[in-house]
């Protein structure tokens, strides 16, 4: 027994359970009302709980729970707790995140409901696969975990990341009713049926290797599996005249890589993925992005263009805010006031003007717990450009959050 | 008499060389690992106080360590964690994890001059000085806090990469410890970063206390060590990317 107690003692050190989290209220003010949606003010609540427990040297477990309520109807009002996030709108009760993490030497293993984030630049990520996005406000959006094994082997300057995601979760879609799905001007007057997603069943697959040099850093990828975004496909129904329409998710398998340079007076960052799939309506094509990025005094820039080239156009209908930031000049800035104050400085600017959007966020800390941040977004642009559809959804947003 | 006239003798012949003073300092700072919950609070112009605190881990020493430092307050950076890989040779490599973004980012090093997080710490100020990358000079000798020290000036070798052109250092002469550290930019002091409270853990001497003085924006951090520790095991795969990414 006596021999046994070092052993005890130090599995009881090992074990540490933490946790944080945060109560955030949001208002959002829209000056323009928009042809599906006469609402200009959406209160909105959160309650988000981040936890974790090291059970010993080798093992810890990730759970990650978000509440939340709306007044635009965004939220689910029935109380379930959902860990799917496949639902339309955002569910009331979700399970962010829930996993086992297990090390041992260079190897991490992660199974479970998880974040995976792939890519060095900052705006846009091509290479970034298995991380779906809630854009039930494009432009304020949010990330949401993927089902999934990730296996991790570090070895010196070189990562090995290889990802299986059994179950696919796709990017959540504006809500038809709201401001945020701007529909054609030919389907004003027609009846819609949505008929929901059709998702895919297979398992997604992915590798990352990255390797860190001496003082530069690069990363080639390889995923196979669909995309998160999804496209559309409708049938005109004549009685009663209505226009039938499901989501689904073309297959994807995409080449990629990242790089990143640091220089005597800026760093480079680049992200470049080809994608090309099997599905004969959906396009392929190369995203990239070039970014430079820079560090002074109190003032963070990133500033940097996206391109896109397609290599096989099938011009499908679909909802793609990647390729909405494509052929744009990109930018972020960043200014500390002091400690407690914040100014913060997003744009992105179409090639030919079509689209522009542009967001200045002002964040004061009020206690140790207690943050308020105010933001202003305005978008211009024509009917046609993906960032200019929204012309009309420029907006205020005033945040206030307690976090613990 | 007999016992003490070495130790004299060792003490007149470093007073004569820089370069040994600094190498001495740090052979007796020198340790396997180094763990400490640190409470900072940073104390703008306008005397406004912030706390936030870290705990820093460190395995490894001078020119060839690694530390990771993980904010556990306040609660909006609770999870957020740099990673440094100090080098004999060079510059050290620095990442920053963001557990909201669930990535990091290296710290590249034209932005290593940059406040770190809030504080009066510059991300250069958090790696670790190897003696081979710079070179000294003895200035004469002066009393900080009532304790004799040499003085000495530090200029980067042509390898390393500084936001400072030169520092000035006050060693104390007892214990050789770093009491003061001035940074400048050119001519212009940039921060002073002053030593306090030392005590003896495990034989090494330790200040439980530094103040950072930011001198162009009058802003002040003064960190507290607690739980301070050395040579404690520690794993080499505690101290990766992967581990930023686990312990978030």
């Amino acid at each position: 027994m006596r021999a046994l107690l070092p052993f005890l003692a130090s599995v009881a050190a090992a074990q540490t359970f933490q946790y944080r989290g945060f109560l955030e209220t949001r208002g959002t003010l829209y000056p323009q009302s928009a042809a599906n949606d006469t609402g200009r003010a959406v209160g909105e609540a959160i309650l988000r709980w981040e936890g974790s427990w090291q059970a010993n040297s080798s093992v810890k477990f990730h759970g990650s729970f978000d509440a939340r309520t709306d007044t635009h109807h965004q939220a689910e009002r029935n109380v379930r707790l959902d860990w799917q996030d496949r639902s339309l709108r955002r569910p009331a009760l979700s399970l962010r995140r829930a996993s086992v993490v297990w090390n041992r030497g260079p190897i991490t293993v992660e199974a479970g409901k998880q974040f995976i984030r792939w890519g060095k630049a900052d705006i846009l990520n091509p290479t970034d696969r298995f991380a779906p996005r809630d854009y039930l406000s494009v432009t304020d959006n949010d990330f949401l975990g993927v089902t999934a094994a990730r296996v991790t082997v570090e070895k010196g300057g070189n990562t090995l990341d290889a990802v299986s995601a059994p179950r696919f979760t796709p990017s959540r879609t504006p809500l038809l009713s709201q401001r945020w799905a701007v529909l054609p001007a030919q389907l004003e007057n027609i009846p819609l049926i949505d008929e929901g997603s059709r998702l895919p069943g297979r398992t997604q697959f992915g590798l990352r290797w990255n390797h860190v040099g001496r003082g530069w850093e690069h990363a080639l990828v390889f995923y196979d599996g669909f995309h998160h975004l999804p496209l559309f496909n409708g049938e005109l129904q004549p009685r009663p005249f209505a226009l039938r329409f499901h989501r689904y998710h073309p297959h994807l398998r995409l080449y990629g890589g990242d790089l990143a340079v640091p220089l005597k007076w800026f760093t480079v960052k680049s992200e470049t993925a080809w994608f090309t799939s099997k599905t004969t309506t959906a396009d392929e094509f190369l995203l990239w992005v070039v970014q430079l990025e820079r560090t002074h005094g109190e003032w963070v820039f990133v500033g940097g263009y996206a391109g896109e080239t397609v290599t096989a156009r099938r011009s499908p209908i679909g909802f793609t805010p990647d390729r909405g930031l494509a052929r744009a000049f990109l930018g972020r800035a960043g200014y500390t006031i002091d400690p407690r104050r914040g100014l913060a400085f997003e744009a992105a600017i179409r090639q030919y003007g079509h689209g522009v959007w542009v967001k200045s966020e002002y964040s004061q800390e009020l206690t140790s717990s207690l943050r308020l941040s105010a933001s202003l977004t305005m978008i211009r642009g024509r009917d046609t450009d993906f960032l200019g559809q929204f012309h009309r959804n420029s907006h205020g947003l005033f945040a206030i959050r307690y976090s613990f | 008499m007999n016992r003490l006239l070495p130790i004299l003798w060792t003490a007149a012949a470093l007073a004569q060389n820089p370069r040994q003073i600094i190498e001495e300092a740090q052979r007796r700072q020198r340790s396997i690992s180094q763990t400490y919950e640190g409470t900072l609070q940073v104390i703008d112009g306008k005397n406004r106080i912030a706390e936030k605190r870290w705990r820093y881990d460190r395995i490894g020493s001078f020119g060839d360590s690694k530390a990771v430092l993980r904010f556990t307050a306040p609660a909006e950076v609770k999870g957020v964690a740099l990673l440094v890989y100090n080098h004999k040779d060079r510059s050290s490599d620095q990442w920053m994890w963001t557990p909201a973004l669930q990535r990091d980012r290296r710290i590249a090093l034209q932005d290593r001059s940059t406040r770190f997080f809030g504080t009066d710490f510059s991300f250069e100020d958090l790696e670790e000085r190897d003696v081979d990358q710079f070179e000294y000079k003895l200035l004469g000798e002066d009393a900080i806090d009532g304790h004799a020290c040499w003085k000495l000036e530090s200029k980067p070798v042509k390898t390393k990469s500084s936001q400072y052109t030169h520092s000035y250092f006050w060693v104390r002469k007892d214990i050789y410890a770093f009491v003061q550290v001035e940074g400048f930019k050119t001519e212009r002091l940039a921060r002073r970063i002053h030593y306090r409270n030392y005590q003896n853990i495990k034989n090494i001497w330790t200040a439980r206390t530094f103040e950072v003085h930011d001198l162009s924006r009058n802003s002040r951090t003064i960190l507290k060590l607690e739980k301070l520790d050395y040579n404690i095991p520690m794993r080499d795969d505690d101290f990766t990317l992967q581990a930023l990414r686990r312990g978030s």
